[in-house]
């Protein structure tokens, strides 16, 4: 009840006209950059911290709350319509928002996005003022073996993207683990697929291996195989979303916060696991189940609502804890530094007021952007009318910007390039994409967290199961893939 | 090589992805088996095992994915909205707009990104059978010169602005 | 209409070969003080948020407060420890007109990523700032004092595993590594584990994961004073004000161990361009805006300009090596 005072006092701070000023504002500009190409919100939280200089704390944290927030609904609109994710937590959005962009559905992608993200963040950030002690007590207690055992689930759910054919579907798994190799041993820093290279130490991001076979990859394909005889325009269709879509969609918005937030509020958490996760709880829960990697309304519901979510968690560790769990996070603990001020245990103490503004402040933002957005969405969606040639020399040319424009490196461009020509041949040869992006994500954090663990235990291989959590997760893993042996077996005994 | 050979060798052309995985796991184990490991790492997992285990498994899964097309297993190439599967495969575009995208990268040092950028539009607008000649270019170059402002004057992130820096 | 083809071709190549420089405002108005370097390019070589990026960007905004040059240009090349970053500073010989923010981390990196390319072939131009280290462990934790933690970690290396917040070869590995050298124990026994950053870090440490943490005194003071986190000790040759811990050589181990920060700037500099870089730096060491700086960031001032900060590197360089040589990195 303490905290529901207090969350009104927020309102107080956060609805004076200056700071209603200051959250419209950056709402707008978050999302302005977040559209564009191969900036996610961190990048864009990092480029308008200068902006931000001249307020006083409390409107500086408010407008940069609506700066965090703009910049995830920006970021998943590039992801629908061109196919390029900006970061990693706009891949999935990719996965089903662009093939409902091609066909028609544009808008109603936009729309599920758009309120997704809203319902994400509003329950996100009502967990948020409820729980914040517990979640961030037990979100420490959480060590590398309950990770890899969560890394373990996420393997086991893998199974359920790959496709008609199981072998192609691993052997494109494999792909992805093998560019996950790539880089320093984050252990012992050891040069791993680098060949001499220092471009490579850090490994080929996410965001470069998802636009390279999503977007470049498949300008490719399209490129082989145009339709030439066809000179219609990419139909745009009813610009809300329809009752059935509806129907379909809101179990999954409500469903996302309760993956991401959990994932948001734990150290090594980030987004793109949470995404993922909700893409496939979706992908099984769905009556629609074929319709998934042609367009299913859910895919894109589920998963935007999870990332959303993920960033309210993502603000539990840091105000409570001082604890980033991701760039952003990073980027704005290192601005209240700024401002001589240091996120952690004492906060909430010390600067109630700035803390439980700021908190408002993410409602008033959430609302403004679902008002911005969701007109937006058909007027987005119409950019696609443009002729062909312009869409997918277009496609190319932000993919370019945006691989180029993050390092200034001509290198991440022939990378790019490779990873493109690997998703064209991917598509001549029925290797589902998908598999090889999820291989990339949980490669490398699935090593990690193994090699840590039984670093931790001295090498002893108890390390790994000596967690209630993590024995928990493995016995639901042990349920899972038991399930339908047992379901056999069970259906044997009754004929 | 007998026309029949040639024929057999295009119906089985993902046999070359088969090669490749194979050729990939090689790789993965060759620089796995090269690692230095005798660095400070405890447990029997050192920086060599995951390689391993992704090499052999490469390997594995190109074995199987050859025995999957000799027994007349086909991968479905992907359709969608604007793919004609019925059409033959058109590499010459596919090649050029490759061609295109490569020499943005290799351009946009000496020439800064506003002229690579519109090259890279215009090529590949063209490639992709837009026939403009009037408004493909300035469509390319004000695209171009738009996102060189947003990005580089804008947000400061900086782009090479071309051979006429510090000139004019 | 075909004529109008050349005139499109001919508009469309004016666009954007003459568009870029005008778009790019003339010189910075810096004021007469003779330190404006007009264009004056910062590089960070790791990532925004990150520790050179903090330093980069209050530099950058306390030299324009303080009017002693136009603005100035911050942008990220990260990469590989930094190396990637310091590989393109050296490839920009002669180039009077950038600089980057970088500390011992990247001559830690220089070793491990074995790069061709090292901090003797930059322009040193100041040291700005130190940071010692600390050891915390947890409140729940046996150990008390420092005395008892070494006297558990001499007795079992292996057992007690050492958090820090960077990769091997960075700082928060090279002090716990100094630390068993003096304790008598090989470098190669200490059971050392790198966290993402100081947010990870700090989660094993609370959590009882690692046995102990090691990482620079500002990050986790907020914590200590709460009473999360408990301080057994500085790594400096001297105690920090305002903090209750003995120094490692009040511990009875004879070493001590500084993290710094500080700017190069590309080699092949004429005399003028790198006293210019050097003047503008120390004009910001006197001005008000840069010791108010140091004060929120709680940063000490370790100001070391031009040649001898060139010394204090190369000293730096062979202790890196000897320590990262036992380790066989």
């Amino acid at each position: 009840m303490e905290s529901l005072t207090s969350l009104m006092d927020g309102f107080g701070t956060a609805l004076t006209p200056v700071n209603l000023l200051w959250a419209a504002v950056g709402v707008l500009l978050g999302t302005a950059i977040g559209v564009l190409p191969g900036i996610g919100p961190a990048m864009a939280v990092a480029l308008l911290l200068p902006v931000t200089y001249g307020l006083e704390p409390t409107g500086a944290f408010i407008m940069f709350a609506g700066i965090y927030y703009g910049a995830m609904f920006g970021g998943s609109t590039t992801s629908i319509l061109l196919n390029t994710p900006g970061e990693s937590a706009a891949v999935v959005a990719a996965m089903e928002g662009h093939p409902m962009a091609k066909a028609g559905r544009g808008a109603q992608a936009l729309a599920a996005a758009a309120i997704g993200h809203f319902t994400g963040g509003m329950i996100g950030t009502l967990l948020l003022v409820a729980l914040a002690p517990v979640v961030a007590a037990l979100a420490v207690d959480i060590g590398a073996p309950d990770y890899l055992a969560l890394m373990v689930l996420a393997f086991i759910a893998v199974t359920s993207v790959l496709g008609s054919s199981r072998i192609r579907g691993v052997a494109s798994l494999l792909i992805g683990l093998t560019i996950g190799l790539v880089g320093l041993d984050q252990l012992t820093g050891q040069q791993r697929l680098t060949f001499g290279s220092l471009q490579l130490a850090d490994g080929i991001d996410v965001v470069i291996v998802a636009v390279g076979l999503f977007a470049i990859g498949e300008a490719l394909w399209v490129a082989a195989h145009l339709r030439r005889t066809s000179g219609r325009p990419l139909p745009v269709g009813r610009p809300w979303l329809a009752r059935e879509d509806v129907r379909r969609t809101w179990k999954p918005w409500l469903r996302g916060p309760f993956i991401g937030f959990p994932f948001g509020a734990i150290p090594a958490g980030g987004a793109e696991i949470p995404t993922f996760l909700a893409y496939v709880t979706e992908k099984r829960l769905s009556k629609h189940r074929d319709e998934f990697g042609k367009g299913a309304i859910e895919g894109v519901a589920g998963p935007e609502s999870a990332a959303s979510a993920s960033a309210a968690g993502t603000l539990v560790s840091m105000l409570t804890l001082g604890l980033p769990t991701t760039a952003v996070a990073a980027v704005m603990l290192a601005a209240f530094q700024q401002y001589g001020i240091q996120p952690g245990p004492l906060l909430f103490e010390r600067e109630p007021e700035l803390v439980w503004g700021l908190i408002a402040s993410l409602f008033v933002g959430m609302v403004l952007l679902l008002a911005l957005n969701l007109p937006l969405a058909p007027v987005w969606a119409k950019l696609l009318r443009i002729p062909r040639p312009y869409l997918y020399a277009g496609i190319l040319f932000f993919a370019a910007v945006g691989a180029y424009a993050v390092g200034g490196e001509a290198l991440d461009l022939v990378v790019l390039l490779i990873v493109g020509l690997l998703g064209l041949g991917m598509r001549r040869y029925g290797l589902p994409v998908l598999p090889a992006v999820i291989g990339v994500i949980l490669g490398p954090a699935a090593e990690q967290q193994l090699r840590r663990a039984l670093q931790i235990s001295d090498g002893s291989l108890t390390g790994l199961v000596n967690t209630p959590f993590s024995v928990t997760v493995y016995a639901v893993v042990l349920l899972l893939l038991g399930w339908p042996l047992l379901r056999k077996a069970v259906a044997r005994r009754a004929s | 090589m007998t026309g029949g050979a040639r024929a057999w060798l295009r119906a089985h052309s993902e046999l070359g992805v088969s090669a490749l995985l194979l050729l990939l796991g090689v790789l993965v184990l060759t620089d796995a088996l090269t690692l230095d490991v005798d660095v400070a790492a405890r447990g029997p997992v050192g920086p060599a095992t995951v390689p391993l285990v992704v090499g052999c498994g490469l390997l594995a899964v190109a074995v199987l994915l050859a025995a999957d097309v000799l027994h007349g297993g086909r991968g479905e190439a992907e359709g969608g909205e604007d793919v004609d599967l019925d059409a033959p495969a058109d590499w010459r575009t596919v090649l050029l707009l490759a061609g295109s995208f490569l020499g943005f990268a290799v351009l946009i040092g000496p020439l800064g990104f506003p002229v690579s950028g519109a090259l890279l539009f215009w090529a590949a607008a063209y490639v992709l059978g837009s026939r403009h000649p009037a408004r493909d270019p300035l469509i390319a170059a004000v695209l171009s010169l738009l996102t060189y402002g947003v990005f580089d004057r804008l947000l400061g992130v900086p782009l090479p602005g071309g051979p006429l820096m510090g000139v004019l | 209409m075909r004529l109008r083809t050349p005139f499109a071709l001919l508009g469309a190549a004016l666009l954007v070969l003459v568009g870029p420089p005008l778009l790019t405002p003339g010189s910075g108005s810096g004021s007469d003080t003779g330190t404006d370097i007009p264009g004056l390019r910062f590089m960070v070589p790791n990532t925004p948020g990150g520790g050179y990026d903090i330093t980069a960007r209050t530099v950058a905004k306390n030299a324009e407060e303080a009017g002693l040059t136009g603005g100035i240009e911050v942008f990220n090349l990260p990469g590989a420890g930094g190396t990637v970053g310091l590989t393109r500073l050296v490839g920009e010989r002669g180039d009077g007109r950038l600089a980057m923010s970088m500390g011992l981390g990247v001559v830690g990196a220089v070793h491990t990523n074995k790069t061709p390319r090292t901090l003797a072939d930059t322009t040193p131009i100041a040291r700005l700032t130190e940071e010692q280290d600390i050891v915390v462990v947890s409140k729940h934790s046996p150990y008390k004092t420092i005395g008892d933690l070494l006297a558990a970690w001499k007795a079992n290396p292996g057992k007690l595993p050492v958090g820090g917040g960077s990769s091997p070869g960075g700082p928060d590995h090279l002090a716990p590594m100094l630390m068993a050298r003096a304790a008598g124990i090989a470098p190669r026994d200490v059971n050392y584990i790198p966290f993402d950053g100081g947010g990870e870090l700090l989660a094993s440490i609370l959590g009882d994961k690692v046995a102990f943490g090691v990482s620079g005194v500002g990050e986790y003071l907020d914590q200590i004073e709460a009473g999360e986190l408990r301080l057994l000790a500085v790594t400096g040759a001297e105690r920090v004000p305002g903090l209750d811990a003995p120094t490692l050589r009040e511990a009875g181990l004879d070493t001590e161990f500084t993290n710094w920060r500080g700017i190069v700037a590309p080699p092949g500099l004429t005399d003028a361009e790198r006293e210019r870089l050097v003047g503008l730096v120390t004009k910001l060491h006197d001005s008000p805006q840069w010791r108010e700086s140091l004060k929120t960031h709680g940063w000490t001032d370790a100001f070391l300009p031009g040649e001898e900060f060139g010394a204090f590197l190369t000293a730096q360089n062979e202790r890196v090596d000897t320590v990262l040589k036992e380790l066989g990195l």
